[in-house]
């Protein structure tokens, strides 16, 4: 019993199911185990334990748009007459069960051909009959828990970009080659053999044109716009090491003075190249990026002329009558049509309440629809809506290139100390050896040339990252680390994100309930997964209470409440008017109970994350800020874990946020925002470092630098010292990296430069430092006390 | 001497076929997605096996 459900590893609550001498949380559950057993697909269960998704009560109907050519066409990626290929984005693939179930999808249907999935990106491939509709698809996939996600089409767009591979690739295969004829020239071997010295340049020379042009291009583009904006970055230099680099080599082989330093130069793009992929290995599959079309449905149903019809959110003009379902997010400022309608705005404000509308009131995008089918008329196409215009002025705010601020910065002083050893080197020259002057100057522009440094930032930046991914906290690229380390304040945001947004505080008022009586509520209670019911099964449970009664006629009325018979008595759970009880309060937080003759009400307050009361002490060198959609009911609760000084707003609309932060921002501070839901995107996207809060990583997020796993939360601090850590292993990077270029300079200022000198510093000085950052990190994740549950 | 010229370009011919090969694999995506192969190999095959699986993603018609 205690081992949880079979098929989705959730605790049972109550009885559960017995099917098949297995226990399932619910019926969903089961049902999918059935699917699965049917189809001799039971190895899904040995793969990995309680691994299954928990079905959601989709219905074919909510896919009804994929039949409509045009939005159709935009996902199917290829089609004949008989078959066609759609690639889904599906969330939920975890684990290895996942990837056997979906490549067999075929046994539970056999007009699916094949799928393939992608688990770096969660997509699946798929080849299906076209006698098999898209939507019977996507219904299938709902129904075994795999939820294809149609809204987020920017994941499947991306473009798959793979020149940095080739480049890679051309200068790997550059060094090597150009090393290995490059031997008999380090060790002397065929001095006196011009003949062959010629065709070993000549041979190197050719290999190494496509690095120059191709592999380095980057380098070059970027230093040529940093110097046309007058500005510096790091590859200003690097493009001056590079040049020098090359037209030595050019200038050697032409006078057949050996193939000079083209091994170096191989080398040298090869490692940089390396550091660049490395940095961009980032969690590819998470969405940093969603703007509020993921939060739309992808087409909602238009009625012209009584007719109804499917629509793009595109296509909807200004005065069209849309027909909205339950559960549905309204993507257009519009007027309601119909008589009632329940809206819940907890998406774009916060607020955990349903706000009532009648006829003709007026209703912002971004609320989601309660209950009933509605009419809404457009006031506003959805990408004008007032939603959405607060969104699109952060975006065109924070545009984030990704380069290292620190790294631009060191190279200003880099290029100044450069030039003025390269010009003393030649002046001393000039007396000592006039004929050599140039070979110096350009020895030491060559062994002055930043790698090690460039290097250093990639491989620590990129350690970093992974080592807070593994604990939690994922980053959207290595520079929001930098922004974290120069963090002053951190704003959060309540609900959600201190607060659960599943879990509540339970009382209860009323008449006094027999044992008997609370089995039979908490019975009732158990047939729904509305949140509200779950904790109050919850909160039964936790007095022993097993829902272990059979309920006759049960019925559960959305946006109303849950009704039905046990043992003859007739029982009734949910809103005030539903009951028929006296309105105490409102109706988002409390629930009204009648039992036979008996009633009473069940009070919900939101509950603090579990160990949340522990985080505002860590945090003490911070200056803490609270911000609120909600009302104060939970000041005191706040008040009693924030050290005195914190700030706490309630109250705040989006636009409140939005200009809280900003305020902050002007009196130079660096904030840092916590908030999960629509209504933080403004704060999200405005401030230093926006930091997403979410139950489960892969579930959707408003647009942020980082997503934080809600059971990370409580370990905010040791996850920011562990992102400080990184400046201090970058530090020691720069020192090792120095010290090896005034090692080459001394051999450059000498005149002993030899290829040979070059060959062996710069590589070694690259792989010492990316040793130091990767066991500096590795070792500094070890020891620090970061655990992640 | 004659047979060092020969050598050298028999390594490049095979250095270059390692590039090709390199750039073949990119081009079929084989390092985007380095986890569900491995798990794929694994997975039995069982008797009534009709599913083909594709290994490049490549469409069969």
């Amino acid at each position: 019993m205690s081992e949880g459900c079979y098929h989705c590893g959730d605790k049972i609550l109550g009885k559960g199911i017995h099917f098949d001498d297995k226990d399932f949380c619910c019926i969903g559950c089961k049902n999918v185990y059935q699917l699965l057993s049917n189809s001799a697909l039971g190895q899904f269960y040995q793969l990995e334990k309680g691994a299954g998704q928990k079905p959601q009560s989709g219905t074919l109907e909510k896919y009804a748009f994929l039949e409509v050519e045009k939005i159709r066409s935009k996902f199917i990626d290829f089609e004949d007459v008989d078959h066609a290929r759609v690639t889904l984005f599906i969330p939920q693939i975890h684990c290895s069960s996942c990837i056997y179930l979906l490549e067999n999808l075929t046994r539970i249907d056999k007009r699916i051909r094949s799928c393939q999935v992608n688990f770096a990106k969660r997509e699946a491939v798929i080849n299906f009959d076209t006698s098999l509709k898209l939507s019977e698809l996507a219904h299938l996939l709902d129904q075994i828990g795999y939820t294809p996600n149609f809204g987020d089409r920017k994941s499947s767009e991306q473009k798959k970009d793979r020149s940095a591979m080739y480049k890679l690739g051309f200068a790997g295969f550059a060094f090597g080659s150009i090393m290995l004829w490059s031997f008999p020239e380090y060790l002397g071997i065929e001095k006196d053999n011009p003949e062959f010295r010629s065709f070993t340049s000549y041979l190197s020379l050719i290999v190494s044109l496509p690095v120059f042009f191709y592999s380095a291009s980057d380098y070059f583009i970027s230093a040529y716009k940093a110097l046309k904006f007058k500005s510096l970055n790091l590859d200003v230099p690097i493009t001056i090491g590079i040049l020098a680099l090359y037209l030595q080599s050019l200038y050697s082989i032409f006078i057949d003075a050996g193939p000079g330093y083209m091994d170096s130069f191989a080398g040298f793009i090869f490692f940089l190249l390396i550091g660049k992929w490395f940095q961009s290995k980032t969690y590819r599959s998470l969405s940093f990026d969603r703007d509020y079309k993921a939060y739309f449905p992808v087409a909602v149903t238009r009625i012209i002329n009584e007719i109804e019809e499917i629509v793009t959110i595109e296509d909807i003009d200004v005065d069209d009558i849309l027909l909205m379902r339950n559960d549905e997010v309204i993507p257009c400022d519009c007027i309601l049509e119909s008589e009632h309608a329940r809206i819940d705005y907890s998406f774009v404000t916060g607020e955990s309440e349903h706000i009532s509308k009648k006829k003709g009131d007026f209703i912002y995008a971004g609320g989601k629809l309660i209950g009933q089918r509605s009419a809404l008329k457009v006031v506003k196409e959805s990408d004008r809506s007032h939603l959405t215009s607060l969104w699109n002025e952060v975006r065109s705010e924070k545009e984030n290139s990704g380069r290292s601020i620190y790294q631009d910065k060191m190279s200003e002083y880099f290029l100044a100390a450069l030039l003025i050893i390269a010009a003393t080197a030649s002046i001393v020259w000039f007396f000592i050896d006039s004929s050599r002057v140039m070979e110096i100057a350009v020895a030491v522009l060559i062994v002055a040339c930043p790698c090690a440094l460039a290097l250093s930032a990639p491989f620590t930046y990129g350690n970093t990252m992974r080592l807070l991914g593994r604990k939690g906290l994922y980053l959207k690229n290595t520079s929001v680390i930098e922004r974290i380390n120069t963090i002053t304040d951190i704003v959060f945001d309540k609900t959600g994100t201190l607060t659960s947004s599943s879990q509540y505080h339970v009382d209860y008022v009323g008449d006094e309930l027999s044992d008997q009586e609370k089995i039979a509520v908490c019975s009732l209670a158990n047939s729904s997964t509305h949140p509200l019911s779950q904790s109050i099964v919850n909160q039964f449970i936790e007095q022993q209470i097993i829902p272990s009664s059979t309920i006759e006629n049960f019925e559960e009325l959305t946006g109303k409440g849950l009704q039905g018979k046990i043992n003859g008595v007739r029982l009734q759970l949910g809103s005030s008017q539903f009951v028929g009880a006296k309105k105490t309060g409102n109706d988002e937080s409390s629930s009204h109970v009648r039992i036979g003759e008996k009633s009473g009400t069940f009070r919900f307050s939101s509950e603090l994350r579990d160990g949340i009361e522990r985080l505002p002490k860590t945090l003490e060198r911070y200056t803490l800020h609270i911000i609120s959609g909600d009302g104060e009911q939970d000041l005191d609760l706040l008040k009693s874990i924030f050290p005195e000084g914190t700030q706490i707003h309630f109250r705040q609309t989006p636009e409140d946020k939005f200009n809280y932060i900003k305020a902050l921002q002007t009196a130079n501070k660096k904030v840092l925002m916590i908030g999960d839901g629509l209504n933080d995107t403004g704060a999200l996207g405005i401030a230093d470092v926006g930091i997403a809060v979410s139950e489960e990583a892969f579930r959707f997020t408003p647009s942020s630098d980082a997503i934080i796993d809600a059971e990370s939360l409580i370990h905010l601090y040791p996850l920011l010292q562990s992102s400080a850590f990184s400046k201090t292993i970058l530090r020691i990077c720069l020192a090792f990296s120095l010290s090896y270029n005034i090692t080459g300079l001394s051999f450059a200022l000498t005149g002993m430069l030899t290829p040979l000198v070059a060959a062996v510093i710069m590589p070694v000085s690259s792989i010492t430092v990316v040793c130091i950052s990767t066991f500096g990190v590795l070792l500094h994740g070890r020891f620090s006390r970061v655990k992640k549950i | 001497m004659g047979m060092i010229y020969i050598m050298l370009t028999v390594s490049l011919l095979i250095a270059l076929f390692f590039l090709v090969s390199f750039f073949w694999a990119t081009k079929t995506g084989q390092f985007d997605d380095d986890y569900a192969p491995s798990v794929r190999i694994l997975f039995d095959d069982e008797t009534n096996n009709n599913s083909k699986t594709q290994t490049d993603g490549s469409t069969e018609i």
